[in-house]
């Protein structure tokens, strides 16, 4: 599953192709559907994905004042912003929206999917002591936005109001020792547990089924593809500059972003 | 499994776990010998424990205690914790299963001794059971993992947690997850830091079980609780810490008459001068008297103020789906609510809908102009000032209160700790504070989540004195808590959540007695009849 969330973000920075990015995107949607843990929301992902496109789309129109279809003047007095707002940009925009969006969309398999300590079972065993402080360094991060919530709500109750940065610290102050306290609370059972006794054995190790290798096999045909395309010259980059156009498509290339949503397929058909 | 430790099951356990203890003494060398031992943390000038000489015997000894007692320090000698973890200076030596604490790491002595800590969630090292229970035999380099975790959790009945997420689980399911990660590595001694003081009644009692169960099986328990009645009865040898100090130790029967704070019939046994004072509701009914017959208990009652906070036909939860619906209940002004449940049942929800944090999902919450008060379960998640005093006076000036903090640090006890961090204070210290700084400048309405958490009976007992001058002065108060003889002591009405309603259950002395989950010892001693030793004194 690492290697295909890798695949995928490599495909997305290796070409600005909204085309590719779109099918890319579409295929870790599916993906994320097909494998994520029971009564895991994708709301959050969602809305990431939605704001994201719409900041970059933002940013493009309101910064990039260069094309030659003009929607929009902002009066020039104003600094940095003042300038035409231009389809081109606003274009520029929606394409480098799709590859935040589809290159957050391919990695969330590893929050949504696996858990940490997957991860720590596929590291060699040299990495494994770090590995595992890493996945239980992770486990703390559900803790602090809980505790940050809790001391915001506490704080508020006594009066504590948002006035300024230095106001924040009443809340930044004990969320952080909080956090220290409960990183420190984590080192103390690590230790009572054994941790870093010396070699480490395994409850199991992670065996590959039919549907870990089509995935595999997937990734790496479509990544290889998409390398081979690069060089040859089948990738071909998308710019709304001068002025705008359909974005150009290989035909191999769009089959190897389409091989990315093979193994859901297959995993639903299992 | 059964999720309730039914009181003959529980004492047929401990008659079995008391023979086996006598014979093991018999036999068997001391589970664990102090020779000697002071200990003192980094930066501390007063030793957290002081000359310990002490040969603790296999079987369940019970360490009792107030906060900061030293009762936490003297466990984490038995696996190393103290001194190789905190660091610190350490004189004398203390033998644990025949190695020297000294001369022995931690991780070492990790094969032989399990530690459960007092709040699982910071422990947890994985996001899965099977993952966090094979933890502690992955890391000692341990073979056959799988069957190990197989039996840790057959041990302690969660066999069917196996597949779960540990953020999924209740706080009792947690707990025994932590219990049967030490398990998996086979310990031959476990160390358990107040392991019930976060679980309602019935979480309580199935973690005790397990526990008890692994006791006949041979394992042996060292076990540090605030709250003894559970416990009490299942101890061997009692050892009462005292200021860092030896206060007692012996045969629990002995120590019984020297406990600082003693379950309520141990209590009640002390003031009528039983021989032997009775550790279990039986034992004491053969020596019970009977009671007179109580006046009407409804004209004591005061008619209700006005009401300082009104919930209507609402639907409560912290997630998309309501934990609780239909609740209708108010709050009067100088009245106490307790809201009582199990774990999960949504208390806490209500109680952060009617402070306005947490918006119903269906029907209304209404509260009068004023200011609310409001103590999260985490005590820390208020305190951010470098000491105590100013803890409260920031309150009181954001607050715009002309109240002195004098005098609210002095109604909790807190004056000899004024000028203390308060991160640096024990437990129970802490809670008294964050309470402190959350009731300076007299609030409306007083929400309390599980207030007594970490709290010794000195605490406890300021805590209800407090909670009654707020009620005298009209604050209205809700309590959340799990802890039934609080709810005896300041409850004008009991609310008890389950199954997704809010049930009024009327006064204390209805909701808390007879065979319920909730009730009290002298709730169950004196079925319809009073709730608290006192109400027994009174009635005589």
């Amino acid at each position: 599953m690492s290697a295909w969330s890798a695949s995928g973000l490599l495909i997305v920075i290796l070409s600005n192709n909204p085309a590719y990015r779109v099918l890319v995107l579409l295929a870790a949607l599916n993906f994320v559907v097909a494998y994520r843990r029971q009564r895991t929301t994708l709301r959050p992902l969602l809305l990431f994905v939605g704001v994201g496109t719409l900041i970059s789309i933002a940013v493009s129109l309101l910064l990039s004042h260069t094309g030659a279809h003009v929607l929009l003047i902002v009066p020039a007095a104003i600094p940095v912003l003042g300038g035409p707002m231009t389809l081109e940009s606003a274009l520029y925009g929606v394409s480098a929206g799709l590859g935040i969006s589809a290159g957050a969309m391919v990695v969330a398999p590893l929050s949504l999917v696996l858990e940490p300590n997957d991860l720590v079972d596929t590291l060699p065993a040299p990495l494994h002591r770090t590995g595992t402080t890493l996945a239980a360094s992770l486990n703390l991060i559900p803790g602090i936005s809980r505790s940050l919530t809790s001391v915001r709500e506490a704080q508020t109750m006594r009066g504590w109001r948002p006035r300024g940065l230095r106001s924040f610290s009443q809340i930044l102050v004990p969320v952080t020792l909080t956090a220290l306290e409960n990183s420190i609370q984590l080192a103390e059972t690590m230790e009572a547990r054994g941790y870093g006794s010396g070699p480490r054995t395994r409850m199991s190790r992670p065996r590959l089924h039919g549907v870990d290798v089509l995935t595999l096999a997937c990734a790496s045909i479509a990544v290889l593809a998409f390398i081979a395309g690069r060089f040859s010259g089948a990738v071909v980059d998308w710019y709304p500059y001068p002025t705008p156009t359909w974005p150009a498509v290989d035909a191999v290339m769009v089959a190897a972003c389409l091989l990315l949503a093979l193994p859901a397929i297959a995993r639903r058909h299992d | 499994m059964t999720e309730t430790l039914s009181r003959p099951a529980a004492e047929g356990v401990a008659a079995a776990l008391s023979t086996s203890t006598a014979t093991a003494t018999g036999v068997l060398d001391a589970l664990a010998v102090f020779e000697q031992l002071t200990y003192t943390y980094p930066g501390a000038e007063q030793a957290a424990l002081s000359d310990i000489d002490l040969s603790l015997a296999r079987g369940l000894t019970l360490v009792a205690g107030d906060s900061a007692s030293g009762k936490s320090s003297l466990l984490r000698v038995l696996n190393g914790l103290v001194p190789h973890f905190h660091g610190g200076r350490i004189r004398g030596d203390a033998l644990v299963l025949g190695d020297s604490v000294i001369a022995t790491p931690t991780r070492r002595l990790a094969r032989k001794v399990g530690f459960v800590f007092q709040d699982p969630e910071t422990g947890f090292v994985c996001s899965t059971v099977e993952k966090e229970v094979a933890f502690g035999a992955e890391n000692l380099g341990m073979s056959d993992v799988g069957r190990r975790v197989e039996e840790a959790l057959d041990a302690v009945g969660i066999g069917q947690l196996r597949g779960r997420r540990l953020a999924e689980l209740s706080g009792g399911e947690r707990q025994r997850v932590a219990l049967a990660s030490v398990l998996a590595t086979e310990p031959t001694m476990l160390a358990l830091d107040e392991p019930t003081s976060q679980l309602d009644p019935g979480g309580a009692d199935a973690f005790l079980t397990a526990c008890l169960s692994l006791a006949v099986r041979g394992t042996s328990l060292v076990i540090a609780e605030h709250r003894l009645e559970r416990v009490l009865p299942l101890a061997g040898e009692i050892v009462l810490m005292r200021t860092g100090t030896i206060g007692a130790f012996g045969p629990a029967r002995d120590v019984l008459s020297r406990l600082p704070d003693p379950p309520p019939l141990v209590a009640l046994g002390r003031r009528l001068g039983w021989d032997p004072l009775p550790l279990t509701i039986e034992a004491a009914r053969v020596v019970a008297p009977r009671l007179a017959r109580s006046r009407d208990a409804s004209s004591d009652r005061r008619a209700p103020g006005e009401p300082r906070w009104t919930i209507t036909s609402a639907s409560v939860g912290p997630g998309a789906e309501p934990v609780l619906e239909g609740v209708d209940i108010a709050g009067y002004e100088g009245e106490v609510v307790v809201l009582m449940g199990d774990n999960g049942s949504g208390k806490t929800s209500l109680l952060r809908a009617i402070a306005g944090l947490l918006p119903p999902a269906g029907g209304t919450v209404a509260r009068r102009a004023g200011r609310v008060a409001y103590l999260p379960q985490d005590p820390s998640a208020l305190l951010h000032r470098p000491t105590v005093r100013e803890e409260v006076e920031v309150t009181l000036r954001r607050t715009g209160s002309r109240e002195k903090a004098e005098i609210v640090l002095r109604e909790f006890g807190l004056l000899g700790v004024a000028g203390r961090y308060p991160r640096d204070l024990s437990g129970g210290e802490r809670q008294r504070t964050a309470i402190a700084a959350i009731v300076a400048g007299d609030p409306e309405i007083v929400l309390l989540d599980e207030p007594t958490r970490g709290m010794d009976g000195t605490a406890r007992t300021t805590l209800v004195k407090a909670i009654q001058q707020l009620r005298a002065r009209g604050s209205s108060v809700v309590v959340a808590t799990h802890d039934a003889d609080l709810a005896a002591h300041i409850g004008d009405r009991i609310i008890r959540l389950e199954n997704g309603a809010a049930r009024d259950l009327g006064g204390a002395d209805a909701a808390l007695s007879g065979a319920s989950a909730a009730a009290t010892q002298i709730g169950r001693l004196y079925p319809g009849g009073p709730v608290t030793v006192e109400g027994v004194l009174a009635r005589l």
